[in-house]
């Protein structure tokens, strides 16, 4: 029976296939899956889709596993399950402020807070845990200007190795969290086709380990 | 209105249809049609809702000031008339009920806000013999509703209370495998129990949770692993349950899934949900609930289920034979005279079963030829004047008949 991988592009891609290849579910080139986007091979088929869709291809069953960064299931919370950590693409997600501000830890917080993020739901919830009050700016893109304009005290973003950060003459005030890829599976692909879902799983979950 | 949506006149016919046969299959096994109120008082509704439940409400206030809500779902409602309006009815009580329900939260019912609901209940009965007819009953309501493929996943809510009693962990920990189990993380879940230092049968469960799902053979499975009397009570239920399912002639559809993952503050006793082919939600999801009726002061065991009605019409409408289309059998057309006949006919014919539509206004020929291809009937019936009428089925010749003919003759080609 066939089952379907709903995969991310852009930064979570190479790492993908990757470990596809390593648990023997399918050898694929990012050029080849680039070009098609649906790659269909002994009983596995492949599809590439933004990352913030897949858990949307996967809760509404037109994947029934999918690779997902952990902070895009931040932002969704939908009806999948995680399940494995699949231990590459590790990213943190930071409280960024100007070299120059004076905020750090908590204690130096104004009583409001205006933060930039392209992660609005991870960023409420976070300081709302916290008891901190905040005002939360969505941007889509070049967050890190948003400090730097005046606009925001802060930003909440990922970082993988704080370079984009310092090239903004930003510094992390505190780590919100940690990131890595995800393996997330449709609840009625486990039931109704358990055995051909679990056997991908347990290939997942061996090679994710062993590379880690 | 994101979320809300018009049926229209095909979309409508099958929806109502499926409704329709899961009635009709729940009446045939004795269970009584109720119907509650679209909204209920908030005080109501929190007996039997959780804190996130309640937040999903549509909730308003009415010109006395009270806070309604409209009904998320009917059990709540079912439990109050028990408990109250049919408090001195014997019990169990068999009931059905069916209707739209609505969610505040658009991501819940995948976007949708409005969904349809068709559930039965049986309070009163406690047991495998309780449980298993309502999950049979389930099980006849998808079929009767035409899904020829579907199964359904059997499992127990104590199952897991029984791992959590028996598994060494502090508080705090207990709290979060609750929630990660809740959320359906299984990462998390690991962490969390890689950081305990004690490693016991019930660990290796909880780590297996979203696999432990098969046949007869993982109950002994899992009791070979489970060493507390909480879970083990609930696998030999499960067993009966298994074995009164087969009893029912289901057990070609019946699977046990010990990893179900549902409301465990709600559910007391064996839960099940209804899987349909290549749809990834639950059609039908119900189990035992047997602290509900007690909130409302007449405490009973209490099961049921209902089923998402718009996901049996999406699978019905995906299906490889899409059910027959509804038709209208006769469009009877009529000049100057004939309007008397026409509207006989009409009544004939709808005595019949049939489903006929007579004219607005006079046409002949071309017209009446044009107005028939237009409201898609199978035949067209002219009638000129008292004495014959015109027959012409689609696709076929025309034919001069008696009236009182008619009938018969469309009846015959209809079948």
């Amino acid at each position: 029976m066939k089952v379907s991988i709903a995969v991310p592009t852009g930064a979570l891609l190479p790492g993908a296939l990757k470990l596809m290849s390593r648990a023997g579910v399918m050898r694929l080139s990012a050029a080849e899956l680039g070009r098609r986007l649906l790659v269909e091979r002994s009983g596995v088929r492949v599809i590439l889709v933004r990352p913030a869709d897949v858990p949307a291809y996967v809760d509404h069953g037109a994947a029934d596993l999918g690779i997902v960064g952990k902070d895009v299931l931040w932002e969704s919370n939908g009806a999948h399950y995680e399940l494995v950590d699949l231990h590459f693409g590790p990213c943190r997600l930071v409280l960024a402020v100007p070299e120059d501000s004076k905020l750090a830890g908590p204690e130096t917080w104004p009583p409001l807070l205006r933060l930039a993020t392209k992660l609005p739901r991870t960023t409420a919830s976070w300081f709302e845990a916290h008891g901190q009050a905040v005002e939360v700016v969505r941007l889509h893109g070049s967050v890190e200007l948003a400090p730097q304009v005046g606009l925001v005290d802060g930003i909440v973003d990922l970082t993988a190795t704080g370079r984009t950060l310092r090239e903004n003459r930003l510094r992390v005030a505190a780590t919100m969290g940690s990131s890595t890829a995800r393996l997330i599976g449709n609840q009625a692909s486990l039931k109704t086709r358990t055995d051909a879902v679990q056997a991908l799983v347990a290939r997942f979950r061996e090679a994710a380990n062993h590379g880690h | 209105m994101p979320g809300f949506r018009d049926l229209l006149p095909d979309e409508a016919e099958v929806l109502r249809e499926a409704q329709e046969s899961l009635l009709e299959e729940m009446r045939r096994w004795g269970y009584r049609h109720v119907i509650t109120p679209m909204v209920e008082s908030i005080d109501v509704l929190q007996l039997g809702l959780s804190p996130e439940q309640r937040r999903r409400l549509f909730k308003f206030s009415d010109a006395r000031g009270e806070v309604l809500a409209v009904v998320g779902e009917r059990t709540i409602p079912v439990a109050r008339l028990v408990a109250g309006k049919l408090r001195s009815a014997p019990l169990p009580q068999r009931l059905c009920y069916a209707g739209p329900v609505l969610s505040a939260d658009e991501g819940r019912f995948h976007q949708r806000r409005e969904t349809y609901q068709v559930g039965a209940e049986l309070v009163g009965a406690s047991g495998a013999v309780a449980d298993a007819e309502v999950i049979a009953l389930a099980a006849r309501c998808l079929e009767a509703a035409g899904l020829r493929r579907y199964q359904v996943d059997v499992g127990h809510a104590e199952f897991f209370q029984g791992i959590m009693d028996a598994v060494k962990l502090p508080a705090a920990v207990k709290a979060g495998v609750r929630s990660a189990l809740a959320a359906r993380d299984f990462v998390a879940l690991e962490e969390l129990l890689e950081r305990t230092p004690l490693r016991s049968a019930e660990h290796e469960l909880l780590l297996r949770f979203p696999a432990l799902r098969g046949g007869p053979e993982i109950l002994e499975a899992a009791g070979g692993l489970v060493r507390n009397r909480r879970s083990e009570r609930a696998l030999s239920e499960l067993a009966q349950v298994r074995e009164l399912l087969v009893g029912h002639g289901l057990g070609a559809v019946v699977g046990l899934d010990l990893g179900a993952i549902r409301d465990f503050d709600y559910y007391t006793g064996v839960i099940f949900e209804g899987y349909g082919p290549e749809l990834g939600r639950p059609v039908a999801q119900g189990g035992r609930y047997d602290r509900l009726l007690a909130r409302f002061g007449r405490p009973a065991p209490a099961t049921g289920f209902v089923v998402q009605l718009d996901l049996v019409w999406e699978l019905l409408s995906g299906a490889v034979r899409p059910p027959a289309l509804p038709r209208i059998d006769a469009a009877v057309a009529w000049t100057g005279s004939g309007l008397e006949s026409a509207m006989r006919l009409g009544s004939t014919l709808r005595l019949f079963g049939m489903r006929a539509v007579v004219d607005t206004e006079a046409r002949r020929d071309r017209e009446a030829r044009a107005w028939w291809r237009g409201i898609g009937a199978e035949n067209l019936i002219q009638c000129r004047g008292a004495a014959t009428v015109a027959w012409t089925a689609r696709g076929g010749r025309t034919r001069s008949l008696p009236p009182e003919q008619v009938a018969a003759r469309l009846a015959a080609a209809l079948a």
